[in-house]
């Protein structure tokens, strides 16, 4: 299992240009003859903030509530987030099978097919980051100390995505059904995952469960360090209608790391060991 | 460094006939029997499978130039893929000693979207060159290629042979220490095939180890000094090349396989579009089409070849130059196009087909269904290619009309 891993990162590491090669041409091949140009990059994430727009309007509308900018901010950072991991599983899934004429014809490690669709879907992202960047403070975010945690976060989320993404290109490529299973769970997958809302807003027990899904964590994370300015060493407790909730626990951090790294270890080792039934079954 | 530059040992492949479990839905039972039953050993073949290749043993020297020979289906491809780590035996055992670069399908990491110097950059790396090699030997690249000014151009405007070219040059300048070659002669025209056969002989003489698969007798007797013949996974003849050369031909001349008893799909026509014995000026095109009705659920592999004196000239498959077989339910017929430049030449030449399966079997064989004499005109141009196009048809993959290279030109 070592042994899989350490050629795994060795054969990746030696093929890198290769990667970076990859991604670039799904890169140019994005924006060439694109009519929205560089907008697509931020298109899924507005979708995402209108939407979760639309639904906190009808809860607040519901509760007797207005809208808050914080709000917005809160939707905005967890659907970036969602943006990435979809867009790049979306690339990914597909990204043997739409290769197949590599993969029958010439040796590389595998690997680099669906890695370089998280690499092009990193690009799309960093525009998204961007973008947020500009936006934020106008939402009335202000710089924080506990914007450290970001990078953490962010590499957990590529490492959890990049994980998934393995596993998934490799189903595709053995069961054909994969993809349109993969199509529809992300399509619903917005809702079982806290972006729209937040965990707390479920009461005690739908809160526990929504912590199940890894990327909890790491979204709930991403919101808590950038708008809220909360340093998430320590448990973060809030007064709801008098009761108070705890809205952050450090252990699902931890939690989300733990899925993150065992899913990206485990789909790398499954990855490696079936790499050479591709050219016959693809 | 050792002498030996690749060594196989008594390596057997196994295929699977037929449909796999390709969707969810059909994992379950079917693992659900392997446990009931237990995996077959790898030694034994299931109802549905078939050896690709038996037994097969062999080794090349350092500097040596492999020649490995045989009829469709034969199991060169297969071991081609062996070699370049594509496939991994079932059993038995393969060593390479050195840097591998292959010659096969030498345009299969282009995009059409992307432009040739984009391309030079990407299929340089998929083939496993540093940028740095890249950047260095680009204008050499670019040169070898004969692409020039279009380099900036995106490659779907590029002619098939010119893709071919392009490709060729980049996998060219690799610079391997074991080169695999496999069918690449009929690269663009004869200018170029000139300046491929000049480079391999280069590369020979600098040390570099060669397997070279063709059907061009006089290609594989001009650059091998020994050859493998394979027939049906096996290893028929080896060593001294005249001899294997001379087995193949022995096999080869009126070479008429054997019939399936039950033959699970006929011709219902194959005909010239352009007339049944013609005469054509050098570099023209001819299209052929094949009707072939399956009474059975089939995955059929159609094949084209044309000979001349009985030797082959172009001899290619549907599965090779699709890369999957036909699949046709019982009573569907499909209509395929053969499209050849005659870019050969002077002479007569005979036009066969055959209906195989991916098993190695053969359900049809027609060594003479057309013939085709190519004038006397001394100015040969244009490529030898055979574009292929799948028409009509009720069966799953009657899709696009595609142009793969492939097919086999003679020498000058």
């Amino acid at each position: 299992m070592i042994a899989d891993i350490r050629t795994a990162t060795i054969e990746v590491w030696e093929h890198r240009e290769l990667l970076e090669q990859l991604a670039r041409r799904d890169i140019k091949l994005r924006y060439k003859q694109a009519a929205m140009g560089f907008a697509w990059a931020i298109f899924m994430p507005c979708l995402i903030v209108l939407s979760g727009l639309i639904i906190r309007f009808a809860m607040a509308q519901i509760s007797g509530q207005s809208l808050a900018k914080v709000d917005i901010a809160n939707i905005a950072v967890k659907g970036v987030g969602w943006a990435f991991f979809v867009g790049a599983l979306g690339f990914a899934t597909s990204s043997l099978v739409g290769n197949s004429a590599l993969v029958t014809k010439i040796y590389f490690p595998r690997e680099v097919l669906p890695l370089s669709s998280v690499g092009a879907q990193s690009f799309d992202t960093s525009i998204g980051l961007l973008t947020l960047l500009v936006i934020l403070p106008f939402l009335g975010v202000r710089l924080h100390a506990s914007l450290v945690w970001v990078p953490l976060l962010l590499l957990l989320l590529v490492l959890f995505t990049t994980g998934v993404s393995l596993f998934l290109s490799c189903a595709n490529l053995f069961f054909r059904d994969v993809k349109y299973i993969v199509q529809i769970v992300l399509m619903f997958g917005i809702f079982f995952t806290p972006i729209f809302y937040e965990p707390s807003m479920l009461g005690a027990r739908g809160s526990q469960l929504a912590v199940l899904n890894p990327l909890t964590g790491i979204l709930e994370g991403l919101r808590l360090s950038v708008v809220e300015g909360r340093d998430l060493l320590h448990p973060i407790s809030v007064v709801i209608k008098g009761v108070e909730r705890q809205v952050w626990n450090p252990w699902e951090l931890a939690y989300s790391a733990t899925i993150a790294i065992a899913g990206m270890l485990g789909s790398t080792v499954m990855f490696r060991r079936l790499q050479h039934l591709f050219a016959e079954y693809v | 460094m050792t002498d030996v530059a690749i060594e196989m040992d008594t390596v057997w492949k196994k295929f699977q006939r037929g449909e796999r479990h390709d969707s969810l839905r059909d994992l379950v039972p079917a693992v659900a029997r392997r446990i009931l039953h237990g995996a077959p050993p790898a030694g034994v073949l299931g109802e549905a499978d078939f050896w690709a290749l038996r037994d097969v043993s062999f080794q090349v020297e350092r500097g040596d130039a492999l020649g490995i020979i045989g009829h469709n289906g034969a199991g060169k491809s297969t071991l081609l893929k062996i070699l370049t780590k594509l496939l991994r035996p079932t059993m038995g055992t393969y060593q390479t000693n050195g840097r591998v670069g292959a010659l096969i399908e030498v345009t299969a990491g282009f995009h059409p979207d992307l432009t040739g110097r984009e391309n030079i950059f990407l299929n340089g790396a998929i083939i496993g060159m540093r940028r740095t090699d890249i950047e260095r030997r680009f204008d050499a690249i670019v040169d070898f290629s004969g692409i020039g000014e279009f380099i900036d151009t995106p490659v779907k405007r590029y002619s098939s042979g010119m893709n071919a070219r392009l490709g060729f040059s980049i996998a060219a300048h690799l610079e391997p220490e074991i080169l695999i070659i496999d069918e690449v002669l009929s690269v663009g025209d004869y200018t170029f095939q000139g300046k491929c056969i000049r480079w391999m002989q280069d590369l020979l003489k600098n040390g570099t180890t060669v397997i070279f698969v063709s059907h061009n007798m006089d290609a594989v007797l001009s650059l091998c000094n020994s050859a493998i013949l394979l027939d049906h996974g096996r290893v028929a003849a080896k060593g001294e090349l005249t001899k294997v050369v001379g087995e193949y031909y022995k096999s080869g001349g009126r070479w008429q396989p054997e019939l399936l008893a039950q033959a699970r799909a006929r011709t219902v026509e194959f005909s010239c579009a352009q007339g049944r014995d013609l005469l054509v000026d050098p570099g023209e095109r001819v299209t052929f089409e094949h009707t072939i009705t399956a009474t059975a659920d089939s995955e059929l592999t159609p094949g084209f070849f044309v000979s001349r004196a009985d030797k082959p000239v172009v001899d290619t498959t549907y599965a090779r130059m699709r890369g999957h077989p036909l699949r046709l339910r019982a009573g569907e017929s499909a209509t395929i196009r053969w499209s050849l430049a005659f870019n050969l030449p002077a002479g007569v030449y005979e036009i066969g087909f055959h209906i195989g399966d991916f098993a190695g079997g053969y359900h049809e064989h027609q060594a003479r269904a057309c013939i085709v004499t190519v004038g006397d005109d001394p100015r040969v141009r244009g490529d030898s290619y055979v574009a292929l196009d799948l028409q009509e048809g009720s069966g799953a993959d009657a899709r696009v009309l595609s142009r793969a290279p492939s097919g086999q030109g003679v020498l000058p």
